[in-house]
């Protein structure tokens, strides 16, 4: 699944980032990952070099805000969704949405029969 | 929750340095690993072993593959770079809180208070001289006017480097 699903994450990961950011709030680049780990059991692991580079990415883009706070001797960084950020998170999540109903369509047999490979 | 020692943070932030880690991704990825670290150490691992495991997860290609992507992603756009001043494209990705791109900053300040300073200081000390070996002193000679060219592009120099405000605008977060 590795490799396969790296491909499909590069262009969902910021519809990711931002949907676990309108739930939770305020999170850190590990809690991220770790959420998704946990919420897809293990199917889906964010490796910090697809993350961290998308996390700059939305706030260079004004979708998130950052603030660093001192952790166990370490500084951490949360983010926080903007209001502009808030919206495109919607907006994003509905688009994906979208997107995943046209690729089941996609990807069910066809009925006549003319399938070649039924999955 | 184990929680790592300064020691054990220091490992992982030399892991860090060692690969070439990114300025601005430094504290970020530091926080990461040790997270990662305190999970291992939690799941039983002692911390050699935790330590063994994350670098080689965090080895020189996981660390040069996110700089690149980084690099790529958050790279400056033209219309950016049509505003952006050389200082702002040599220090991109760099770290501006180490102090050198506020003296690059400041510098154009920097050298002409220390010009107006210079000349005025050598203004002053010509008319005094003048005047000394004259024996006399007349405000309105041209001594008298160089004296208070001198005196003025003096208070001018130390007035603007006294009430500017402070230069560090990158300065590291408490």
């Amino acid at each position: 699944m590795e490799a396969t699903s790296n491909e499909f994450l590069r262009g969902t990961l910021k519809t990711i980032v931002l949907k676990l950011l309108t739930e939770h709030g305020r999170m850190y680049g590990y809690e991220i990952t770790q959420s998704v780990k946990e919420r897809t059991n293990g199917e889906i692991t964010l490796t910090f070099g697809a993350l961290y580079p998308v996390l700059h990415k939305l706030e260079q883009e004004g979708f998130l805000l950052t603030e660093s706070e001192e952790v166990d001797g370490r500084l951490r960084k949360y983010y926080t969704l903007t209001p502009t950020g808030s919206a495109t998170a919607i907006q994003k999540v509905s688009e994906f949405e979208r997107f995943v109903e046209a690729m089941q369509i996609l990807l069910k047999p066809t009925e006549g029969g003319l399938s070649l490979s039924p999955i | 929750m184990k929680k790592l020692t300064p020691e054990q943070l220091t490992k992982l932030f030399n892991h860090l340095i060692r690969n070439n880690t990114n300025d601005v991704l430094l504290n970020e990825l530091l926080d990461h690993l040790a997270c990662e670290a305190e999970e291992y150490l939690w799941k039983g691992y002692n911390f050699d072993l935790a330590l063994e495991k994350i670098t080689q997860d965090a080895n020189a290609m996981a660390v040069k593959y996110l700089s690149q992507t980084y690099q790529h992603d958050i790279a400056m756009t033209d219309e950016q770079l049509q505003n952006a001043s050389l200082d702002d494209i040599v220090f991109e990705f760099r770290n501006k809180a180490y102090g050198a791109y506020d003296l690059r900053q400041s510098y154009p300040f920097a050298l002409r208070s220390a010009l107006i300073l210079g000349v005025g200081l050598f203004l002053m000390l010509m008319a005094f001289l003048s005047g000394m070996a004259q024996g006399s002193w007349n405000f309105f000679s041209t001594s008298g006017a160089m004296w208070m060219i001198g005196l003025s592009g003096v208070a001018y120099a130390v007035g603007t480097w006294f009430f500017k405000k402070s230069p560090h605008n990158y300065a590291l977060p408490a």
